[in-house]
Protein backbone atom coordinates (compact mmCIF):
# COMPACT_ATOMS: atom_id res chain seq x y z
CA UNK A 1 0.00 0.00 0.00
CA UNK A 2 1.79 3.15 -1.18
CA UNK A 3 2.12 5.82 1.46
CA UNK A 4 0.86 9.36 1.00
CA UNK A 5 4.45 10.59 0.83
CA UNK A 6 5.24 8.17 -1.99
CA UNK A 7 2.14 9.35 -3.83
CA UNK A 8 3.20 13.00 -3.56
CA UNK A 9 6.71 12.11 -4.71
CA UNK A 10 5.26 10.34 -7.74
CA UNK A 11 3.14 13.36 -8.61
CA UNK A 12 6.18 15.59 -8.27
CA UNK A 13 8.25 13.38 -10.58
CA UNK A 14 5.44 13.27 -13.16
CA UNK A 15 5.18 17.08 -13.03
CA UNK A 16 8.94 17.46 -13.56
CA UNK A 17 8.88 15.04 -16.49
CA UNK A 18 5.93 16.95 -17.96
CA UNK A 19 7.76 20.27 -17.67
CA UNK A 20 10.93 18.88 -19.22
CA UNK A 21 8.95 17.23 -21.99
CA UNK A 22 7.06 20.45 -22.68
CA UNK A 23 10.28 22.42 -22.75
CA UNK A 24 11.89 19.96 -25.13
CA UNK A 25 8.86 20.17 -27.42
CA UNK A 26 8.99 23.96 -27.46
CA UNK A 27 12.72 24.07 -28.17
CA UNK A 28 12.47 21.38 -30.83
CA UNK A 29 10.59 23.81 -33.10
CA UNK A 30 8.32 20.98 -34.22
CA UNK A 31 5.05 22.92 -33.77
CA UNK A 32 4.18 24.65 -37.07
CA UNK A 33 3.91 28.43 -36.68
CA UNK A 34 3.09 29.36 -40.28
CA UNK A 35 -0.15 31.30 -40.69
CA UNK A 36 -1.02 28.96 -43.53
CA UNK A 37 -1.13 25.91 -41.22
CA UNK A 38 -4.18 25.96 -38.91
CA UNK A 39 -3.89 24.96 -35.27
CA UNK A 40 -4.98 21.45 -34.36
CA UNK A 41 -8.38 21.23 -32.70
CA UNK A 42 -7.03 21.06 -29.15
CA UNK A 43 -4.72 24.06 -29.56
CA UNK A 44 -7.45 26.00 -31.32
CA UNK A 45 -9.96 25.31 -28.57
CA UNK A 46 -7.48 26.25 -25.85
CA UNK A 47 -6.46 29.52 -27.51
CA UNK A 48 -10.01 30.47 -28.46
CA UNK A 49 -11.36 29.75 -24.99
CA UNK A 50 -8.48 31.54 -23.30
CA UNK A 51 -8.98 34.61 -25.51
CA UNK A 52 -12.75 34.84 -25.15
CA UNK A 53 -12.82 34.21 -21.40
CA UNK A 54 -10.08 36.76 -20.84
CA UNK A 55 -11.80 39.43 -22.93
CA UNK A 56 -15.21 38.75 -21.34
CA UNK A 57 -13.75 39.17 -17.86
CA UNK A 58 -11.72 42.26 -18.70
CA UNK A 59 -14.52 43.98 -20.60
CA UNK A 60 -17.25 43.29 -18.06
CA UNK A 61 -16.63 46.52 -16.15
CA UNK A 62 -16.62 48.79 -19.21
CA UNK A 63 -19.23 51.54 -18.94
CA UNK A 64 -21.22 51.89 -22.15
CA UNK A 65 -22.16 55.52 -22.95
CA UNK A 66 -25.89 56.30 -23.07
CA UNK A 67 -25.52 58.27 -26.31
CA UNK A 68 -23.81 55.57 -28.35
CA UNK A 69 -26.32 55.52 -31.21
CA UNK A 70 -26.02 59.07 -32.62
CA UNK A 71 -25.31 60.42 -36.08
CA UNK A 72 -22.18 62.30 -34.99
CA UNK A 73 -20.65 59.14 -33.57
CA UNK A 74 -21.51 57.25 -36.76
CA UNK A 75 -19.79 59.84 -38.93
CA UNK A 76 -16.64 59.97 -36.82
CA UNK A 77 -16.44 56.23 -36.26
CA UNK A 78 -17.25 55.41 -39.86
CA UNK A 79 -14.44 57.52 -41.25
CA UNK A 80 -11.96 55.94 -38.84
CA UNK A 81 -13.24 52.44 -39.62
CA UNK A 82 -12.76 53.00 -43.34
CA UNK A 83 -9.24 54.32 -42.84
CA UNK A 84 -7.93 51.92 -40.20
CA UNK A 85 -10.12 48.81 -40.10
CA UNK A 86 -11.70 48.07 -43.47
CA UNK A 87 -8.46 46.69 -44.85
CA UNK A 88 -8.82 43.64 -42.62
CA UNK A 89 -12.44 43.68 -41.52
CA UNK A 90 -13.88 44.50 -44.93
CA UNK A 91 -16.67 46.74 -46.19
CA UNK A 92 -20.12 45.98 -47.64
CA UNK A 93 -20.09 43.66 -50.70
CA UNK A 94 -16.43 42.78 -50.16
CA UNK A 95 -16.15 39.18 -49.01
CA UNK A 96 -12.40 38.72 -48.75
CA UNK A 97 -9.02 40.22 -49.54
CA UNK A 98 -5.35 39.35 -49.13
CA UNK A 99 -5.45 40.07 -45.41
CA UNK A 100 -8.50 37.97 -44.61
CA UNK A 101 -7.03 35.09 -46.60
CA UNK A 102 -3.48 35.38 -45.31
CA UNK A 103 -3.94 36.24 -41.64
CA UNK A 104 -4.46 33.50 -39.06
CA UNK A 105 -6.72 33.73 -37.23
CA UNK A 106 -8.61 35.40 -40.02
CA UNK A 107 -9.96 38.82 -39.02
CA UNK A 108 -13.75 38.62 -38.62
CA UNK A 109 -15.86 40.15 -41.37
CA UNK A 110 -17.46 42.98 -39.43
CA UNK A 111 -19.95 43.74 -42.20
CA UNK A 112 -21.65 40.50 -41.15
CA UNK A 113 -23.55 40.05 -37.91
CA UNK A 114 -21.62 38.41 -35.04
CA UNK A 115 -23.63 35.24 -35.58
CA UNK A 116 -22.75 35.17 -39.28
CA UNK A 117 -19.02 35.79 -38.85
CA UNK A 118 -18.79 33.10 -36.20
CA UNK A 119 -18.31 35.26 -33.13
CA UNK A 120 -21.66 35.24 -31.43
CA UNK A 121 -20.48 35.56 -27.87
CA UNK A 122 -23.59 36.76 -26.11
CA UNK A 123 -26.09 33.94 -25.94
CA UNK A 124 -29.09 36.14 -25.33
CA UNK A 125 -30.59 38.77 -27.54
CA UNK A 126 -31.65 40.92 -24.60
CA UNK A 127 -30.10 44.19 -23.49
CA UNK A 128 -27.51 42.50 -21.29
CA UNK A 129 -26.26 40.43 -24.19
CA UNK A 130 -26.17 43.48 -26.42
CA UNK A 131 -24.20 45.42 -23.82
CA UNK A 132 -21.73 42.56 -23.50
CA UNK A 133 -21.16 42.64 -27.25
CA UNK A 134 -20.59 46.40 -27.18
CA UNK A 135 -18.21 46.12 -24.23
CA UNK A 136 -16.31 43.41 -26.05
CA UNK A 137 -15.93 45.50 -29.20
CA UNK A 138 -14.68 48.49 -27.23
CA UNK A 139 -12.18 46.42 -25.28
CA UNK A 140 -10.78 44.71 -28.36
CA UNK A 141 -10.33 47.98 -30.27
CA UNK A 142 -8.69 49.64 -27.29
CA UNK A 143 -6.41 46.81 -26.15
CA UNK A 144 -5.98 44.67 -29.25
CA UNK A 145 -5.34 40.93 -29.06
CA UNK A 146 -1.93 39.37 -28.55
CA UNK A 147 -0.34 37.52 -31.46
CA UNK A 148 -3.35 38.02 -33.70
CA UNK A 149 -2.60 41.03 -35.87
CA UNK A 150 -5.26 43.06 -34.08
CA UNK A 151 -3.49 46.19 -32.81
CA UNK A 152 -4.27 48.10 -29.65
CA UNK A 153 -5.65 51.44 -30.75
CA UNK A 154 -5.86 52.76 -27.22
CA UNK A 155 -2.33 54.19 -27.06
CA UNK A 156 -3.03 56.42 -30.07
CA UNK A 157 -6.78 57.05 -29.85
CA UNK A 158 -8.99 58.47 -27.12
CA UNK A 159 -11.80 56.45 -25.57
CA UNK A 160 -14.28 58.80 -27.19
CA UNK A 161 -12.92 58.07 -30.63
CA UNK A 162 -13.01 54.34 -29.95
CA UNK A 163 -16.63 54.58 -28.79
CA UNK A 164 -17.41 56.29 -32.09
CA UNK A 165 -15.98 53.28 -33.90
CA UNK A 166 -18.04 50.94 -31.74
CA UNK A 167 -21.14 52.97 -32.60
CA UNK A 168 -20.37 52.50 -36.28
CA UNK A 169 -19.68 48.78 -35.87
CA UNK A 170 -23.13 48.32 -34.35
CA UNK A 171 -24.72 49.60 -37.56
CA UNK A 172 -22.23 48.32 -40.11
CA UNK A 173 -23.95 44.97 -40.79
CA UNK A 174 -27.10 46.82 -41.88
CA UNK A 175 -25.42 49.32 -44.23
CA UNK A 176 -25.60 49.13 -48.00
CA UNK A 177 -22.52 49.89 -50.07
CA UNK A 178 -23.90 53.33 -50.92
CA UNK A 179 -24.71 54.18 -47.31
CA UNK A 180 -21.24 53.02 -46.26
CA UNK A 181 -19.57 55.24 -48.84
CA UNK A 182 -21.47 58.32 -47.74
CA UNK A 183 -20.95 57.75 -44.04
CA UNK A 184 -17.25 56.98 -44.27
CA UNK A 185 -16.03 59.45 -46.89
CA UNK A 186 -14.07 62.16 -45.14
CA UNK A 187 -14.02 64.70 -47.94
CA UNK A 188 -11.72 67.67 -48.03
CA UNK A 189 -14.05 69.78 -45.89
CA UNK A 190 -14.38 67.35 -43.03
CA UNK A 191 -12.39 67.71 -39.83
CA UNK B 1 33.63 64.97 -21.63
CA UNK B 2 32.02 62.12 -23.49
CA UNK B 3 29.08 62.06 -21.05
CA UNK B 4 28.47 65.78 -21.60
CA UNK B 5 27.76 65.20 -25.29
CA UNK B 6 26.12 61.79 -24.95
CA UNK B 7 23.48 62.81 -22.41
CA UNK B 8 22.02 65.71 -24.43
CA UNK B 9 22.10 63.55 -27.56
CA UNK B 10 20.24 60.82 -25.75
CA UNK B 11 17.68 63.27 -24.37
CA UNK B 12 17.08 64.80 -27.80
CA UNK B 13 16.67 61.38 -29.38
CA UNK B 14 14.20 60.31 -26.70
CA UNK B 15 12.23 63.53 -27.09
CA UNK B 16 12.02 63.18 -30.85
CA UNK B 17 10.75 59.61 -30.47
CA UNK B 18 8.16 60.81 -27.96
CA UNK B 19 6.86 63.48 -30.34
CA UNK B 20 6.47 60.93 -33.10
CA UNK B 21 4.26 58.80 -30.84
CA UNK B 22 1.63 61.48 -30.30
CA UNK B 23 -2.04 60.74 -30.77
CA UNK B 24 -3.09 59.79 -34.26
CA UNK B 25 -4.84 62.79 -35.83
CA UNK B 26 -7.72 62.13 -38.20
CA UNK B 27 -6.38 64.92 -40.43
CA UNK B 28 -3.57 62.58 -41.46
CA UNK B 29 -6.15 60.75 -43.55
CA UNK B 30 -7.21 63.87 -45.41
CA UNK B 31 -4.51 63.42 -48.06
CA UNK B 32 -6.40 60.61 -49.82
CA UNK B 33 -9.90 61.64 -48.73
CA UNK B 34 -12.75 61.01 -51.13
CA UNK B 35 -16.00 62.93 -51.18
CA UNK B 36 -19.29 61.26 -50.34
CA UNK B 37 -21.36 60.15 -53.31
CA UNK B 38 -24.49 62.03 -52.29
CA UNK B 39 -26.06 61.56 -55.72
CA UNK B 40 -26.74 57.98 -54.59
CA UNK B 41 -29.17 59.34 -52.01
CA UNK B 42 -31.55 60.49 -54.75
CA UNK B 43 -32.15 56.87 -55.72
CA UNK B 44 -33.04 55.90 -52.19
CA UNK B 45 -36.69 55.65 -51.22
CA UNK B 46 -36.89 58.51 -48.75
CA UNK B 47 -40.49 57.74 -47.83
CA UNK B 48 -39.31 54.47 -46.32
CA UNK B 49 -36.47 56.06 -44.44
CA UNK B 50 -36.92 56.65 -40.74
CA UNK B 51 -35.93 60.25 -40.10
CA UNK B 52 -35.09 59.35 -36.53
CA UNK B 53 -32.60 56.73 -37.65
CA UNK B 54 -29.08 57.95 -36.85
CA UNK B 55 -27.83 56.45 -40.14
CA UNK B 56 -30.30 58.58 -42.08
CA UNK B 57 -29.43 61.62 -39.98
CA UNK B 58 -25.71 61.07 -40.51
CA UNK B 59 -26.11 60.75 -44.27
CA UNK B 60 -28.16 63.94 -44.41
CA UNK B 61 -25.56 65.78 -42.36
CA UNK B 62 -22.75 64.56 -44.55
CA UNK B 63 -24.50 65.42 -47.80
CA UNK B 64 -25.75 68.82 -46.68
CA UNK B 65 -22.18 69.73 -45.86
CA UNK B 66 -20.79 68.56 -49.20
CA UNK B 67 -23.42 69.49 -51.70
CA UNK B 68 -24.82 72.72 -53.06
CA UNK B 69 -28.07 72.89 -51.15
CA UNK B 70 -29.92 74.61 -53.96
CA UNK B 71 -29.08 72.23 -56.80
CA UNK B 72 -27.97 68.73 -55.92
CA UNK B 73 -30.51 68.27 -53.12
CA UNK B 74 -33.32 69.26 -55.50
CA UNK B 75 -34.57 65.71 -56.00
CA UNK B 76 -34.82 64.97 -52.30
CA UNK B 77 -37.95 65.22 -50.20
CA UNK B 78 -37.06 67.78 -47.56
CA UNK B 79 -40.05 66.78 -45.47
CA UNK B 80 -38.00 63.82 -44.37
CA UNK B 81 -35.21 66.05 -43.13
CA UNK B 82 -34.30 65.60 -39.51
CA UNK B 83 -34.49 68.21 -36.79
CA UNK B 84 -30.81 68.47 -35.99
CA UNK B 85 -29.71 68.60 -39.62
CA UNK B 86 -32.40 71.18 -40.26
CA UNK B 87 -31.07 73.23 -37.39
CA UNK B 88 -27.55 73.02 -38.75
CA UNK B 89 -28.76 73.85 -42.23
CA UNK B 90 -30.64 76.88 -40.92
CA UNK B 91 -27.48 78.20 -39.36
CA UNK B 92 -25.63 77.90 -42.64
CA UNK B 93 -28.44 79.07 -44.92
CA UNK B 94 -30.33 81.71 -43.01
CA UNK B 95 -33.70 82.46 -44.53
CA UNK B 96 -33.77 79.20 -46.49
CA UNK B 97 -37.22 77.70 -45.98
CA UNK B 98 -37.92 73.98 -46.26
Amino acid sequence: MPTFTAFIKSLFIIAIIGLIGGGLFIYSGLYPMGADVPHNKLSYWMLETLRERSIARAASTTQVPDDLNTSDRLLSGGADYNDMCAGCHLEPEVKENDFTIGLYPSPPNLTATPKDHGHEHSRSSDEHGKDAEIQRQFWIIKHGIKASGMPAWGPTHSDERIWNMVSFLQRLPSLTKEQYQILTARGQDDQ
Amino acid sequence: MKNKTLIPAFVLTALSMTFSAQAHDSKEHMKNAESPDCAAMKDMDHKRMNKNDPVMQAMMKKCMKHMDHGNDMKGMNHNSSVDDSKEQSDKQHSGHQH
